[in-house]
Formats: structure tokens, C-alpha cells, sequence
């Protein structure tokens, strides 16, 4: 038999036990653990590129250029963080890389509604003028 | 070894000291973000016009604080700083853009407010050109009319004294029988004549007169020109004596020069022997012969 061949001594068999046990649990909780982080940080770091693309999209590179550059750069550090396994680094830099990614977005819709205001005013501006030479030359 | 047991005390110390001066902890970045929260709180603006995205803020920087608060490790602080930094700076920006929102919505309206004033200005130009139009088209007729109704009543008062309606104007025609033969002076009939012209004069002011003399053939040119002169101060000096300003008659003597008929008949010569004499259209003006 196979137990009668290797028969411990009851110490070393408790010893033995206890020992694998702990590196048993100890791999399994590592492995979950890296599993409960990479998760959230893939999706993380694919949340944050979609933010930054329809930023892109709508004209940040544009209107938003300072805000473009951080919100890319920040991505580029998150994939290699994702890359290097450091999951926790690549939720944190895809968190900052979407929140530049919305503030270039408002930054964009911002400058436009800006933008748009003053071209308004310009032309009442000119309405105005208009009116008026048309009133003094009555 | 016997060194380090022997400061435990020293350790302790040291150790209340960075616990001390890391109780409130803090970085550069979360200091800034909290000024940087602080200015936004204070600023009516982005509480008024950007609610929402402040209370995200609000949450960002509950985090950063927190993260200071349990002495998380600096990189974990900045984490939280740099996300509720940026969530103020988002704020910010859609307060300007919900500010510029509000300028365009009043602006447009302004705008249409403008174009509507503009074109309610073109139109009431317009109905004041045909109106005005209207008005000097009215004036124009009613002024011809009175001008019409005042030749009408010149006329009507001068039927009876045979006045002409001519090219030249209304031409009263003084003849042969009214003055003495070779003579320059008036009978009594040609007075009567020249008493109703005064009348009709004082009665219209404006009016001037020419009083032209023309004779007959008969006689030397001369002797014709003078005739023709005398009769027609003849006449003027009656209508002065009568009440009619010197300054509103004129003479002129054209001896035989203008005859109405030829002079083969005796009828006809008398007929050439006359005074005419022209009125005036109200501003005093009168077509001469030359």
C-alpha cells in the first residue's frame, strides 16, 4: 500500500499538512486576487480609451489640446501598467486618463457654445450699427 | 544593540513627533486641488450654473480628503487630488459653456428682436413714402383746383368784359370805342369798362397786369408808337386813380407792329385799334410778346 510505504511521523504529517495549506491558500488567495484587480482594471483602462476616443472625436485635439495629450499619455502608462500585471497602477492612470478625457470634452462643447455666443453678439453688433446708420439717415 | 535599547524613550519621542506632523496629512497636489475647490465653492457662477458637475466634485474631493485623512500613501492621495481636480476644472468649464448657452438664447432673441425692428422700420419707411406720395399727389390736386376754381371766378368775372382765355393768359381787349378818336383819353363807356378791372383786381392781389397799346396802320409808325403808348398810361393812370398799385401795371406801346386783322377795311382797322390788356397767373408772372 501506498500509505504503509510512506508512513510520517504524526509531527512531520502535521507539519507538512499545515505548510501546504498555507502556500496552497496563499497561491489560490494571490490568484484571486489578481483576478479581482485585473478585471476591473481592463475595464477600466477600456472605459477610460473609449473616453478618450469620442473626446478625439467631437474635436479635443482641437479645442482641448493640453487636456488631449495628458488623457493619451495617461492611457499609454495604464497599458503598460496592465502589461507589467501592477493592475491597481492601471486603474489609477485610466481613472485620470478618463477624467482628462471628460474635461477635454467639456472643454470642447465649452469653447464651441463660446464661440458661438460671440459670433451672435457680433452679428447684433453689426444689426445694430446697421439700424442705426439706417435710423440717422432717416 | 546595547545602543538601541538604550533609547527607547528617544524612540518614542520620534515617533509621536512624524505621527504629530503626519496627523494632518497632506501633498502639494491636494493642497492645491482644495484651493482650487475652494475658489470654485465661492464662485456663484459654477454653484449656480453647474450644480451637478460640482456635487461629482464635491465626491472627488470627500476622497482625496478621506485619503489624507487615513494616512494613505502620497501616491494614493494624489490619485484622489488629481481626479477631483479635474472634476472642478469640468465644473468650471460647464458653468462657461451653460454662461455661453444663456448668451445665445438672449442673444438670438435679441437678434430676432432687431431683424423685427429693422424690417417694422423698412415698413413704416415705405408707408411713409407712398403716403407722403399720397399726400403731395393730394396737394398737387387740390392746388390745381383752387388754382383752376381761381382762374374759373378771374373768368367769370371778367365774361362780361369779354376776357379771353389765351396762351398768354386771361387778355382783356379794350376797343376802338372806348377811347376818343386820335385820342388817348378814356370815354365814359371805356371807364365804366376799367372800373369793373379794378375791381377784379383788388379782389385778387397777386395778380400784376400788362397793358399793351396797339394801333391801326393808319399815320406814321411813329406817330402809331406813341398813340399806343399814350393809350396804354391812359389806361394805367385810370387803373391807379381807380386803386390799383403802379407797382402791379405795366405798359407797353407796340404801335401797328401786332395787328389782329389786316388793315384793308375801315371795320378792320378798328378792330387793330385797341388796348389789351394781360393778367397775370398768380405769382405775378405774364408772358410777353417778345
Amino acid at each position: 500500500m501506498l500509505n504503509a510505504q510512506f508512513k510520517f511521523s504524526p509531527w512531520l504529517e502535521l507539519v507538512l499538512t499545515t505548510t501546504s495549506f498555507v502556500v496552497v491558500s496563499a497561491i489560490v488567495f494571490n490568484l484571486t486576487g489578481c483576478i479581482s484587480l485585473q478585471t476591473p482594471a481592463t475595464a477600466d483602462v477600456a472605459v477610460s480609451t473609449a473616453e478618450v476616443n469620442s473626446a478625439a472625436t467631437v474635436g479635443g485635439a482641437e479645442y482641448a489640446p493640453a487636456e488631449m495629450r495628458s488623457a493619451r499619455a495617461k492611457l499609454v502608462q495604464a497599458n503598460a501598467a496592465m502589461a507589467a500585471h501592477d493592475y491597481q497602477a492601471a486603474s489609477d492612470y485610466a481613472a485620470q486618463a478618463q477624467a482628462d478625457a471628460k474635461l477635454a470634452q467639456t472643454k470642447v462643447s465649452s469653447t464651441k457654445a463660446q464661440q458661438a455666443a460671440a459670433a451672435l453678439q457680433e452679428d447684433i453688433q453689426v444689426l445694430r450699427e446697421e439700424l442705426n446708420r439706417v435710423n440717422s439717415n432717416k | 544593540m546595547n545602543k538601541i535599547s538604550m533609547t527607547p524613550g528617544a524612540l518614542l519621542i520620534l515617533a509621536m513627533l512624524t505621527a504629530c506632523s503626519t496627523a494632518p496629512k497632506s501633498t502639494t497636489m491636494l493642497e492645491r486641488t482644495r484651493q482650487q475647490y475652494q475658489m470654485a465653492q465661492n464662485d456663484p457662477r459654477i454653484v449656480k450654473l453647474a450644480p451637478l458637475e460640482m456635487r461629482q466634485a464635491d465626491d472627488a474631493m470627500v476622497l482625496a480628503n478621506n485619503a489624507a485623512h487615513n494616512n494613505q500613501s502620497n501616491e494614493e492621495i494624489d490619485q484622489f487630488a488629481y481626479i477631483a481636480s479635474k472634476k472642478i476644472d469640468i465644473a468650471n468649464e460647464t458653468a462657461r459653456q451653460k454662461s455661453a448657452e444663456n448668451r445665445i438664447a438672449n442673444a438670438g432673441k435679441e437678434r430676432d428682436e432687431m431683424r423685427l425692428e429693422q424690417r417694422t422700420q423698412e415698413v413704416n419707411r415705405e408707408k411713409a413714402k407712398t403716403s407722403d406720395a399720397v399726400f403731395l399727389a393730394q396737394l398737387a390736386d387740390a392746388n390745381t383746383q383752387q388754382a383752376q376754381q381761381k382762374v374759373d371766378l378771374l373768368s367769370a368775372e371778367l365774361a362780361d368784359m369779354k376776357a379771353k382765355n389765351t396762351d398768354r393768359g386771361l387778355v382783356i381787349t379794350l376797343g376802338d370805342l372806348l377811347f376818343g378818336t386820335n385820342d388817348a383819353r378814356l370815354n365814359p363807356d371805356g371807364m365804366h369798362e376799367l372800373q369793373r378791372l379794378a375791381t377784379v383786381l383788388q379782389a385778387h392781389p397777386q395778380q400784376t397786369i400788362l397793358i399793351e397799346g396797339h394801333t391801326d396802320s393808319t399815320g406814321g409808325v411813329a406817330y402809331n408808337l406813341q398813340l399806343s403808348e399814350r393809350r396804354a398810361n391812359a389806361v394805367s393812370s385810370a387803373l391807379q386813380l381807380m386803386g390799383v398799385q403802379k407797382s402791379r401795371i405795366a405798359t407797353y406801346g407796340y404801335g401797328e407792329q401786332f395787328p389782329l386783322v389786316d388793315n384793308s377795311t375801315a371795320e378792320n382797322r378798328q378792330m387793330n385799334r385797341r388796348v389789351e390788356i394781360i393778367l397775370s397767373d398768380d405769382a405775378g408772372h405774364i408772358i410777353h410778346r417778345y
